[in-house]
Parts: structure tokens; sequence; C-alpha cells
């Protein structure tokens, strides 16, 4: 009773701080645009966007989150169920990278067992081609991101929502991380008006199935 | 970092708000009176009467408006005269202020008895009949006259503040006979140059005006104006574009706000002019983010009146400072107010009508949300069912709609219709919106099991909301109506069920459990900040937070918000969790050496300030203060007292006292240290050994736990007290024999043999002499009492478990035996080994060894007592050897029966600064010969 290709739903939540970059990856992922003077989230946006991994294709539910220190109460609510997060900070900006540490924390202990989490250092653009001078812009080298990713068991990227640089290449990851989920065949004949619909399971259920996958 | 900084910030607001909140439940009946009528917080009804009321405007050639005169009541506070209607002001209400009142006269007595003739600044003819004892009418009218009076000197705003009210010109420009003089067209929002957000002819905006210019000419204007149902009806069909900002104002009560504090929004930017801060930095980020499709915010002018108004709030209220939201909610006030009106209008939105939404932590939003989501369950079963069932986040997916007033969410000119009615009648229209969106959108949206569908829909009804319901509806009217009006509607017919009181039931409701889950929050970042602590569990640092928080909040309250702990605070913390810290000293002898202790620790523990702990530095205290590892103990002790690795004969004294002082409650009984506790199980013991033996039980048997047995708890006790006089008289005498003259510098194991002379030139008052680390350890290694004091005994007298409230510090003797017993476990197992050795007479029994020669002292009452020598469960560096050995000799000289004499000594030492000769010299007899 296999499907092909099947299609697997992640749900997927930016986190950082204020201006790293969050909303401008996520763009870059579903509409491969730019933006230079991107709004601030206010509260969450949501977003989806499909992506081939293998021979499977997922589609993520992404929510996108404002990163303004006071919203930072209101994150439980965003990251609940998550099964995948982007813990995003800015390679020139070392406090943002502290409150990387910090979200992969909060989400080691209040987000889901087995959520998949990369570290992704944004705006590489900025330092491509500074050959590590003194007064380059970088200010988080790539080995401090690389040691806090292994210490806590992530996947890291360093990206550039402007370059495209790696863009796709975090969720192709976090795609190839997710355990497959199985298609329910029972929970398709009691939902009526469902019967089209490739992706009918809901993040509970979900969390069901990985659960049964291991 | 200021991200954490601000977090402890944050936990101390929501503490303090949980605190507030408390308070607030029991809101008085004067607040509850500005709020109802959205007067400044802080009026008071001097006195009020039941009325009947009949107005007149000079400008209408009628008679009195209405045949009928309103009945009800009429409130007097000091600065508004408030009439109510007896249908709660359905049908008639004003709120005037008395800056407003030009006249009062007493009217020619009718039937009625007492009447008062009330001329406004709008000439309106106000008659108001006092029903009631006339003493009672005399008395209100008196008081109307002296508040009037009183109020003289702000009245004297009023000329100038009639030229900011967009009313007035609008009366002036077409030539009303009775109007104010207004030539200038007052201080507007940005619409009047950059132009209104749709189509004036679609929003009927002439027609509008022309309405409201009647009524303005009827019934008054700004703080003058009596509202009658046809006011609310203006409201809702929607205000137009000049009057927009005024209407918002008079209807959220800024408007009282401005006149009574004018120049102050001038004053916060020119007093802060020039100056940084977080949310200044954050609001220039911001700017160009906010409502950037409406021309003026690409324009400089737009652009700095937005930034002033948001600088100015920031500074006016510093606890809320900036947040998202709030540049988008300012943006769209500044487009229909001026900036002084959206200032104030921002103040009162901020600070009264939605408290909490941009807070710090946001608990108004959160609290809102939840709010939201029972009402749905309560309104929506069968939707919100579904929503559970497939877990959508409905609260995510409504919070901006709350946070940014629809703003963000439906094209402009919708939000500002539901914004018309909001500053009308408060947060209840965010509800009845949102709960009429859901259900217009129920049957579509009942059928998503994501969340994305589900946001994909109400993002299409949003941005459909001017088309046609019913395009092909026969019926003209229906034909005409757009998806707009269905929801407006829906929202205030069918969801007028939604009251403030059953918001603010649900709110209390779902209070505690919304702080409780921020508080959590906050405090797991903090903790999480700290830094690694190694005798603390995670659960250990979180009842220090607790109490941490708990008593600095105390202090909140009075001084107004900080978290940082000050000593006195600091010397309740330790109280409640240390059993030789006294909360309330009796004699002053005790209270002045716990006070320079504590003070000692917490000049120690301070990292920044000395005079603040921080909880950082607490944990990291508390943290040594408990240290397990005997050696380290000792080292941090010995740490406190110290300056360059030494201590002087000065310093020698102090710790002596603080030692003394430290182990009071076992000098005295009140406590029972290690070996006390292994002496009480071995009596116990003994006794049921014997009990058992006098019965015949064979040792295969369970061993039963009598419920009461008598011991000679005196004689154990006693034993422990002449333990501790002679550990303080020894620790006094070696510390000065084995100090070391200050000029030489004498390696320890080089010391004399000779040991009298080198103790006598210690002795000598005139000749320096300094402790040293290695020397302190010796000498405290040396005592087992004292050394267990270093292992154990203080670390099991302080109790960070201990729960927050209520608590009694000292375990009385009682109790301590109790729990003994009913344990029963050690007891049980001396008893077995007993019984066991009684039928192997070949092995040997060390029950009562066990009182001489514990050597290290990591183990507790539940260790097993048959311990070997386990230093080398110690961590021993190499050259602490030799001095350890030396200790194990001393500790094999048995000091519990060598002691002579006790309590005499014990005074001597606290008296010890006078007496050091005398003393030393009679502990001399007790030396301890090492060869
Ligand atoms: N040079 C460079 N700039 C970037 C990059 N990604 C984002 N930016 C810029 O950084 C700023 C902030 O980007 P956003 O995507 O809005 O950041 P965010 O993390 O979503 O911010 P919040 O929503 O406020 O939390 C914008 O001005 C972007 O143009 C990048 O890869 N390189
Ligand atoms: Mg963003």
């Amino acid at each position: 009773m296999s499907f092909a290709p099947s299609t697997t739903s992640v749900k997927l939540v930016l986190l950082g701080e204020a201006a790293v970059g969050k909303s401008s990856l996520v763009l870059r992922f579903v509409s491969n645009d730019f933006q230079e003077n991107k709004e601030p989230t206010i509260g969450a946006a949501f977003l989806t966007q499909k992506c081939t991994v293998g021979d499977r294709t997922i589609k993520y539910e992404i929510w996108d989150t404002a990163g303004q220190e006071r919203f930072a109460s209101l994150a439980p609510m965003y990251y609940r169920n998550a099964q995948a997060a982007l813990v995003v900070y800015d390679i020139t900006k070392p406090a943002s990278f502290i409150k990387a540490r910090h979200w992969v924390k909060e989400l080691h202990e209040q987000a889901s067992k087995d959520i998949t989490i990369a570290l992704v250092g944004n705006k590489y653009d900025l330092v491509a081609d500074d050959n590590d001078s003194d007064d380059s812009l970088r200010k988080v080298s790539m080995e401090e991101g690389k040691a806090l990713a292994e210490e806590e068991g992530l996947l890291f990227f360093e990206t550039s929502a402007k370059s495209s640089h790696n863009v796709n290449e975090v969720f192709v990851a976090i795609g190839s991380k997710i355990p497959e989920a199985k298609p329910v065949t029972e929970e398709l004949g009691s939902r009526p008006g469902n019967v089209g619909r490739i992706d009918l399971s809901g993040p509970a259920l979900r969390s069901n199935l990985s659960d049964c996958a291991c | 970092m200021s991200f954490f900084e601000s977090l402890r910030d944050k936990a101390v607001t929501t503490i303090s708000l949980l605190i507030e909140r408390k308070d607030s439940d029991g809101v008085s009946p004067d607040e509850l009176f500005c709020r109802q009528h959205r007067l400044p917080l802080g009026e008071k009804v001097l006195n009020q009467s039941a009325v009947e009321v009949g107005y007149l405007a000079d400008s209408t050639k009628a008679a009195y408006r209405t045949n009928s005169y309103p009945q009800g009541k009429v409130y007097l506070t000091p600065h508004f005269l408030v009439f109510q209607d007896i249908y709660d002001g359905r049908s008639c209400l004003f709120v005037l202020h008395l800056s407003a009142i030009k006249k009062v006269e007493r009217l020619p007595a009718s039937s009625y008895g007492f009447a008062l003739g009330i001329h406004t600044h709008s000439h309106i003819n106000v008659k108001l009949y006092l029903v009631g004892l006339r003493s009672e009418s005399e008395l209100f009218s008196s008081q109307l006259m002296g508040a009037l009076q009183s109020n003289k000197p702000q009245a004297k705003n009023m000329a100038f503040f009639v030229q900011t009210c967009y009313s007035e010109y609008l009366l002036a420009k077409n030539h009303v006979p009775s109007a104010e003089t207004v030539n200038q067209v007052p201080a507007s929002g940005l619409g009047l140059t950059f132009g209104y957000p749709g189509n004036l002819r679609e929003l009927r905006d002439r027609s509008k005006m022309k309405l409201w210019f009647d009524l303005f000419r009827a019934d008054g204007r700004n703080l003058s104006l009596i509202k009658t149902p046809t006011f609310a009806k203006l409201v809702r069909v929607g205000l137009p574009n000049r009057l927009r900002g005024e209407i918002w104002e008079l209807n959220c009560g800024s408007m009282y706000m401005r006149i009574d504090h004018k120049d102050e929004y001038e004053k916060l930017l020119t007093d802060n002019e020039n100056k940084h801060s977080i949310a200044v930095e954050e609001i220039s980020k911001d700017l160009y983010r906010s409502l950037p499709e409406y021309a003026a915010y690409q324009d400089p002018e737009g652009i700095e009146r937005l930034r002033r108004v948001l600088v100015a709030y920031s500074w006016k209220n510093p606890d809320i400072g900036y947040c998202q939201a709030m540049n988008i909610v300012t943006a769209a006030l500044l487009i229909y107010m001026s900036e002084e009106q959206a200032f104030w209008c921002l103040n009162t939105l901020c600070d009264r009508i939605i408290p909490g939404y941009y807070s710090k932590t946001m608990y108004g939003t959160l609290l809102d949300q939840r709010v939201f989501e029972s009402l749905v369950e309560q309104t929506m079963p069968v939707l919100w069912n579904h929503i559970t069932k497939h877990d959508i986040q409905l609260s995510v997916i409504s919070l901006p709609w709350f946070l940014c007033l629809y703003l963000t969410s439906m094209p402009l000119i919708f939000a500002f219709r539901i914004l018309d009615v909001f500053f009308m009648e408060g947060p209840t229209t965010l509800f009845r919106v949102a709960l009429a969106i859901l259900k217009i959108n129920g049957e579509e949206l009942i059928k998503t099991t994501d969340d994305g569908t589900f946001i994909q829909i109400l993002k299409k009804y949003f941005t459909s909301l001017d088309q046609r319901s019913e395009p092909s509806s026969t019926n003209p009217k229906n034909a005409q109506r757009t998806k707009f009006m269905d929801l407006f509607l829906v929202a205030f017919r069918e969801f007028s069920v939604i009251t403030d009181e059953m918001v603010e039931k649900h709110r209390t409701k779902h209070r505690n459990t919304v702080f409780g889950n921020i508080s959590q929050f906050v405090k797991r970042t903090e903790l999480r900040n700290l830094p690694r602590i190694a005798n603390l569990s995670n659960d250990d640092v979180s009842s220090i937070y607790d109490r941490f928080y708990s008593i600095v909040r105390q202090q909140i309250t009075v001084s107004g918000g900080s978290s940082f702990m000050e000593f006195e605070l600091f010397t309740i913390f330790m109280s409640q969790i240390c059993d030789f810290i006294d909360p309330e000293p009796t004699d002053d002898n005790t209270f002045q050496k716990q006070e320079r202790f504590l003070k000692r620790l917490f000049e120690h523990w301070c990292s920044e300030d000395s005079s603040k702990l921080s909880l950082k530095d607490l944990v990291i205290g508390l943290n040594k203060l408990i240290e397990p590892d005997l050696l380290t103990s000792i080292s941090n002790f010995f740490a406190l007292y110290c300056e360059n690795g030494k201590v002087d004969r000065e310093g020698i004294l102090t710790i002596s006292e603080d030692l003394l002082f430290i182990t009071l409650p076992w000098e005295m009984g009140k406590l029972h240290d290690a070996l006390t506790a292994t002496a009480i199980e071995n009596a116990i013991a003994d006794k049921i050994c014997e009990q058992q033996e006098a019965v015949g039980v064979s040792n295969q048997d369970p061993i039963p736990i009598p419920s009461n047995i008598d011991i000679d708890k005196e004689k154990i006790e006693s034993m422990q007290i002449e333990r501790y006089l002679s550990a303080a008289s020894t620790f006094i005498q070696r510390a000065f024999e084995y100090a070391q003259p200050h000029e030489e510098d004498v390696l320890i194991s080089d010391l004399p043999v000779d040991h009298k002379l080198s103790h006598n030139a210690a002795l000598n008052p005139r000749l320096p002499v300094f402790l040293n680390l290695p020397t302190f350890r010796m000498v405290i290694l040396a005592d087992e009492t004292y050394e267990l004091l270093f292992s154990s005994t203080i670390r099991g007298s302080i109790h960070i478990d201990t729960p927050t409230d209520g608590f009694d510090p000292m375990r009385n003797l009682r109790d301590m035996f109790d729990g003994l017993l009913a344990d029963g476990r050690e007891v049980a197992k001396k008893v077995r080994r007993r019984m066991d050795s009684a039928a192997h007479p070949g092995q040997l029994s060390s029950d009562n060894s066990s009182l001489k020669s514990r050597k290290s002292s990591k183990s507790h009452i539940e260790d097993d007592d048959d311990r070997d020598d386990d230093f080398s469960a110690i961590d021993i560096d190499e050259s602490e050897k030799d001095f350890l050995f030396a200790a194990e000799v001393q500790a094999l000289a048995d000091p519990v029966s060598s002691k002579t004499d006790d309590s005499r000594h014990l005074r001597q030492f606290h008296d010890i600064r006078t007496d050091t000769q005398h003393s030393s010299k009679k502990a001399n007899d007790n030396l301890i010969d090492f060869d």
C-alpha cells in the first residue's frame, strides 16, 4: 500500500533574534526572492512550500516567528508539535549567536523529543569575500557554530538569503532527517471530503506516527 | 547581555503583576466608575443625586428636544459632571468636563422644588431637576459650585483646547451663530495632507459630515457632548475622516488626558531629546515598516511624526517602552489624529483599554487569546471540537488580529470601521469581530484539517470583504450588501451577547494559568543562563529562584522593582533556609554576630556591586556553602576571611567567634550532628536488643521497631554540647599554636616539634602571626567535631528545598527523634548487627568506636557506620597528607572523654577578644602529644 511519491507534511518553526533574516530565508525558499527592507514579523507568519527529498515530497508548513525579545514568551505556541526547527543567527552579530544557543536549549527542553533542529548562520554573503582578516564583518566563526551544533546534535549550515547560498540545502537536509510518515487508510474513509487529499495527517496524528515508526 | 537582563526584569514584572492583580480583584467603586465613563483614573464620586434632565441648544429653535425628560442619576467628581439615565445610559448619557461649564444657575422653583440650569461652552442649556430632600439637593449644588471653583485654573485651558477640535472649526466655518471663533484648521492627522484611505464618495463622507454637523449643534460637542442613541448610530455607520480622530479620543477618554496635561507631550520630547534607549533604537528600525503602503510613511513628515509619538510614549511608560505592533497602531492613529491626540490615545490604549498587550511579557495578549479560545468553545462548540481535534492553533492565527487591531489583517478602510466601534465600546469589540469571522467562515473552516488551509481561507476572506455577499439577490437591498456589512452585523448583533463582564469573567478564570506559563518561561530562561553548578540540582536552583523572587518581590511593591537582593533581604533569605540563622535573634549579642557573619558572606558573594546580590551571585555562593568535599569546603570558608592567602591574629579571633556563632544550635543541643544521631541510634538499638533478648526472639525474625522507647537522650545531648565546646577551645588554641610568625616563611612541615615553644611565641600578642590555608585545614581536621562541621553538619543544616511559605527553621529534638523511629531502617540495621555479633562473638561490633573514629565525614546517618577509613574517597593533595596523618592521630585521642570543663569555657570564648590569654592557657592543659 505504498503511494509513490509519498508526501510528508512537516511543521517547521524558525526562531532567532530580530532581523537575523528568518523571514528572508523563508522568502528565498518559498518564492526564490529577496527584499532589502523586509517588514518585521509580528506574532508569526505562516507559509507552505513543497520540496523533493530523494523519492518523496515534503510539504513544509513553516511558522516564521517574530524576533523581538518580548515575543519570546509567545514562542511555545509556535514550536508546539513542530517536527523541525531552524535556529537562525546572524554571523556578523555575536549577540544573535548567544540567543541561538538559548533557543536550542529551549527547544531541547520544551519541544517534541524527536524534533530535528538546524542551526543556521545567516548573511554569509557579507563575509564571503574576506579572508579571515581582523576587520572582517564576521563575528561568529564557523568553528563556533559547528561546535555548538555538534554539542547539541544539530544540523549546521551557513547561509545567505541574499545570494541564496545553502538555503535549499538546509531544507533538504532537514527533510532527509525526518522519518517518513505512513499513509493511514482508515483515516481516509472516516473523513468524507478528504479523499483527494494526500496530506491527511494533522500534527497530532503525525507525532503518533513517528512514535510507532521507531 | 541586555536580553537576559530584560528577562530578569520580566520575571520581576510578572511576579509583581500577579500581586497587583490580586489586589485589583477588589476594584474600588470609584475606579469602576472611572473605567465605565472613561474618566482619568483618580476621579472620585463626590456626590450623586437622582435627577430628571432637560436640555436645549441655543441654535435649535425647537423647544426642549425631548418631551420625555430622561431620568437617571447625576454624579459629581472633582472634574466632571456625569449623567446616566436609568437605562444604563443607553438613551441618554453625558460626561461634562467642568472646564466646559460656563455658568450654573438656580432655576426658579417649580413643582420640582430644586433645579439647576447649566450652560456649557457649546451653548447647550442643561436643566437638572434634582429629586430628593431639599437639604441634599442644596448640598449637591454647593459641592458643584465648590468643584467649579477649584477647577478654575484648569478651565483656562479651554480657550486653547477649543482651537484644537475639528468639531469647533466645523461649526465656525459654517457660521453657526453660537460657534466659537476658530479661524485655523486645527492640527490634524496626516490624512489632511496625504489623503485618507478609501474612496470618499463610496464612504459617503460628506453626508456623514452633515449628520455630525447637525448633531454637534443640537447635542453639543467634545467636552460637553450629550450622547443619545443617534451618537452611537453615527459611530457605527463609520466616522467621517476629519472627525474620526476627535471622536476616537472622546470615546476612549484620551481627550480628558489631553486637556488636563497640556504641553506634556512636547515636554517629554524636549526633555528626552537625543537620549538613547533600546526602545528608541527599536523604534527607528521599524519606522519604514509601518503601513508602508500609505504615502505619508514614505515621507519624512509622516515618519517623523510616527517617530516622535512612539519615542515620547517609550519615555512616558518605560515599562512598556516599545513593542512591535505599536508602530502599526500608531501609524493608523496618526492618519486621523494630530501627534498630541495620537500620543494620548496611544497612552489610553496601552494602559487602559488593552493593558498588557504590549508589555514586556505580553501577558494581556496571551490572556486574551486564551479568553478568545474559550469564547469560541462556548459559542461555537462544533467548530471548537473540530479545531481541537485537528490541533489547529487558533490563538496563533488570531493573535495578530488582536495585537494590531485588525489593521494588518484586513483592508484599512474596514479595520478603521472596527476601530470606530472599538474606541466606543472597548475590547469586547475585538472578540465580537473575531467570533464573527469564524462564524461566517465556519462551514469552510470545519472542512480543514491543518493550520495552513485554515489560514488560507481566512486570508481569502479578508481580501474579499468589499465584495457583495449576495450579488444575485432579487432584493436590491441584499444585493448591495457587502461581506463587510455582514461581518459587522454578525459581530455586533449576534455576538452582542459577548459583554465586558463575560470577557472579564473568562480573564479571571484563565489569568493564573497564563501568568503561570509566562513565569515558567521566564524562569526557564533565567535558570538556563546561570553558570553550571556542581552541588545544586536543577530543583535546588529552581527553589532558590522561587525564594529569591518571592523575597525580592516583597520589596518591589514598595520601591518599584529590582531584581537584586539587598542585605536585609539576604538575611531573610538565609534565615529561611539555614538552621543557624535566626530570623529575629532575641539577644543583641547573637544579632550582632549573625549580622557580621552574614555581611561577610554577602560581600563575598556580590559580584558587581557590593550592596546588591543577583540571583547568579546567590546561586554561586550557596553552591560554595554546601560544598560536599571536605577540603574544598574548608578552603571556601577560609577564603571568606583571608587576605592574600593569610589570616592575621584579628582574623583568627573572628573565625573562632564565627564558628562559635554558626555552631550555636548544636552547642545548645537544639540540633544534632551526625555523631549524636549515631549515638542516639545506637542507644535505641541497644535498648531494643535488650528487649528482644528478654523475650528471646531469634535473630532471623524481622526486627520490630517499637513506637516509643526510653533512652537517655539528655546524656547524649550533653555529650554533644561538650564536644562543641571542646572543639571551640581546641580550635583557638591550635590556631595560635600553629600560626606562623609573619616574617619567617616557615614551611609547615618544618614546624618545630617543640610546639610548646612556638605556641608561646604565637600567643604573644605583640608578635604578628598569621594562619594560612594548610594550617587552617590542619587545625580544623584535628578536631572531629569541626571536621564534621565542614564535611556535613553545615551542609545538612541548609535546606534549599524548604517550601517557600511557612517554615520553621528549628526542628526540635522531639521531631528528630520521632523521625528516626518513624524511618526505623537504620535502627533496624543496627539491631540486626548487634544480634548477629551476639550470635558470632568473634566479630567485634564497632558501634561504640564509631563515635570516636569517624574520619571522613562524607557520611551521614544513613551511611553504614561500620565504615573504614575512606580517605581514598576524598581527593587529597599529596602535600596535605602529613597533616591529615597528624589529624588522624589527633582524632584517635577521644576528644569527648578528655574534656574537663564545659559551659564556663563557652562563655569565655564568647568574650574571647578580651580574654585570649586566659582561655588559651586553660586549653593548654588539653594539648595532645604528637610523639
Ligand atoms: N546581507 C544580507 N542581508 C540579509 C540577509 N537576510 C536578511 N537580510 C536583511 O536583514 C534584515 C532583516 O531580515 P528579516 O528577514 O526581516 O529578519 P527576521 O529575522 O525575519 O526579523 P524579525 O521578523 O523582526 O524577527 C532585512 O533588511 C534583510 O534584507 C542575508 O542573507 N544577507
Ligand atoms: Mg521576520
